[in-house]
């Protein structure tokens, strides 16, 4: 006999983690990923930490802040949020998630109140909590990601890895942004955070491509799923994603280096910025186009 | 107590009586379904066949849906049934990215997780599911698999092609088929092409209940 159809079924539920969900991980990214490479330049360059003291606190709470609220937004019944609180089930990394997401905010409205008041002492203090708490804000995505066993594509170890890498490349990409914007006069600084950029793209399409290579040792799902991303519906969104995330910034950002011309930074951080939310976007919705039952 | 379904699928003649009675028992809303029955045509005429296939919840005694549920709205029974607390759930939806077998939806009335619970509240108080009771042909097995006497645990042993759908994840699905075929439990062994299919064109649908 040759192939089979389906010929009658109810009509299945398609996108169920949409937009919200893409730009959840995309500012979740930029919080996160400002706050660890904030701590690493205000130990390294003591001496130059004013900049990344003001900024940490602010581009940490407003990132932030947006994730919680399309996180709150994506829930179908949102007043019942402070359930996960009272009815906390720690098998879940939604539930661990919430936990640790919320540690974050408390650690970043002290470094907030440090810059405000010019106490420098009080966010120290918070530097070695809000560095654990920052690093696990990032990867618990990924969890939530391993949990979801009906989507074959998303496998923890390597989510985790394009977590941290989203988190640098992100963090990255937004304090060149604003040091290009505020002309702020470190070069090395700018030098280092470009190399950030550029190592984190360079590995995070790395990653993709191998992912996108070897699906098909994983699973049909998977395979199935890689091909709707490179070839199919997705193709144009996630390609273009790729372009923006990974080729564009290594370029530019490099020519920003060598040539010091920093304003080619600008262009590839926003380029970076813009192109992480497509390639995240994509690989959200990709392993969910195929029929589960 | 485990309890746990089986469908002889040699039976099975998709009339669909188990469906529309689980819609009615469970006040099941338009659009949402607990059980449904798939119907999937192999082979090329005259060398055709019809394969149909009531898909449910498994109960899976390793769910994903009841790990990843962040508040324990969905939650083991002690005779195994995975049930969901529709006042408890927040609509995360997690649970309809984690359970490989689309078993799960968000009602679009209460905005809460639901599924089929294998009837919990009928086998409370000593009855059947209501798609056990509706099918003329006694394709839906249901009983106690820790219970040797069971109809259930006999039909398993007696039967050499029992089959669950995707063992492969280790969910440990409590819900069997006998005399099924790749064909008919894995979803990507058949095509789902454009266009019209019996009675309908609406493949998927856009929303998953309210926001
Ligand atoms: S079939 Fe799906 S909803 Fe049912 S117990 Fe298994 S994972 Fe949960
Ligand atoms: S939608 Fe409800 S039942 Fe499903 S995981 Fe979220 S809280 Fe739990």
């Amino acid at each position: 006999m040759l192939g089979a159809e389906v010929t009658f079924d109810v009509a299945l539920p398609k996108v169920v983690w949409g937009w919200l969900v893409s730009t959840n991980m995309w500012a979740k990214s930029i919080a996160t990923g400002s706050f660890l490479l904030g701590l690493y330049f205000i130990k390294k360059y003591p001496e130059k930490d004013a900049f990344f003291r003001k900024w940490v606190p602010i581009l940490g709470l407003i990132f932030i802040g947006i994730t919680l609220l399309v996180t709150v937004l994506d829930l179908h019944h949102m007043f019942r949020f402070w359930k996960i609180f009272l009815f906390a089930h720690f098998t879940s990394a939604v539930t661990l998630g919430a936990w640790v997401v919320s540690g974050f905010v408390i650690v970043l409205l002290i470094s907030f109140w440090s810059w405000v008041t010019g106490n420098k002492k009080l966010f120290d203090k918070v530097m070695l909590p809000g560095f654990v708490l920052a690093f696990f804000s990032t990867i618990y995505t990924a969890g939530i990601m391993g949990e979801s066993t009906a989507r074959e594509l998303w496998v923890f170890p390597a989510e985790m890895i394009q977590m941290l890498l989203s988190a640098t490349l992100a963090g990255s990409a937004a304090y060149l942004l604003l040091m290009t914007i505020y002309k702020v006069e470190m070069e090395e600084v700018k030098r280092e955070l470009g190399y950030i950029l550029i190592g984190s793209a360079f590995l995070s399409g790395m990653m993709y491509l191998g992912e996108i290579l070897f699906a098909r040792m994983h699973s049909e799902f998977s395979h199935r799923a890689v091909e709707i991303l490179t070839f199919g519906s997705l193709a144009p969104m996630f390609w273009l994603g790729i372009f923006l995330t990974f080729i564009i910034p290594i370029i530019l950002v490099g020519i920003a280096n060598e040539k010091k011309k920093y304003e080619y930074a600008l262009l590839g951080s926003i380029s970076a910025l813009v192109g992480l939310w497509l390639v995240k976007h994509s690989w959200l919705l990709a392993p969910q186009m195929l029929p589960l039952s | 107590m485990r309890l746990g379904f089986l469908v002889d699928l040699s039976r099975c003649m998709g009339c669909m009586a188990c469906a529309v009675s689980c819609k009615a028992e469970n006040d099941v809303p338009l659009h949402s379904w607990r059980l449904r029955v798939k119907y999937i045509d192999q082979g090329e005429f005259p060398e055709v066949k019809r394969h149909f296939v009531p898909l449910r919840c498994n109960h899976c005694e390793n769910a994903p849906c009841e790990r990843i549920c962040p508040v324990s709205a969905l939650h083991y029974l002690p005779n195994g049934i995975v049930n969901v607390d529709h006042n408890r759930c927040i609509g995360c939806a997690s649970c309809m990215m984690a359970c490989p077998y689309n078993a799960i939806y968000i009602d679009p009335i209460t905005n809460s997780a639901d599924k089929c619970t294998y009837c919990a509240h009928r086998i409370e108080v000593g009855m059947m599911p209501a798609c056990v009771v509706a099918c003329p042909t006694h394709a839906n097995i249901f009983g106690d698999l820790d219970d040797p006497e069971s109809e259930i645990s006999k039909y398993l042993k007696e039967h050499k092609d029992v089959m669950v759908r995707k063992p492969e994840l280790n969910t440990k699905p409590k819900h069997f088929y006998v005399r099924g075929s790749t064909v008919a439990l894995d979803p990507l062994a058949s095509e789902r092409p454009e266009g019209y299919t019996l009675f309908t064109e609406v493949k998927f649908l856009d929303h998953i209940g309210g926001h």
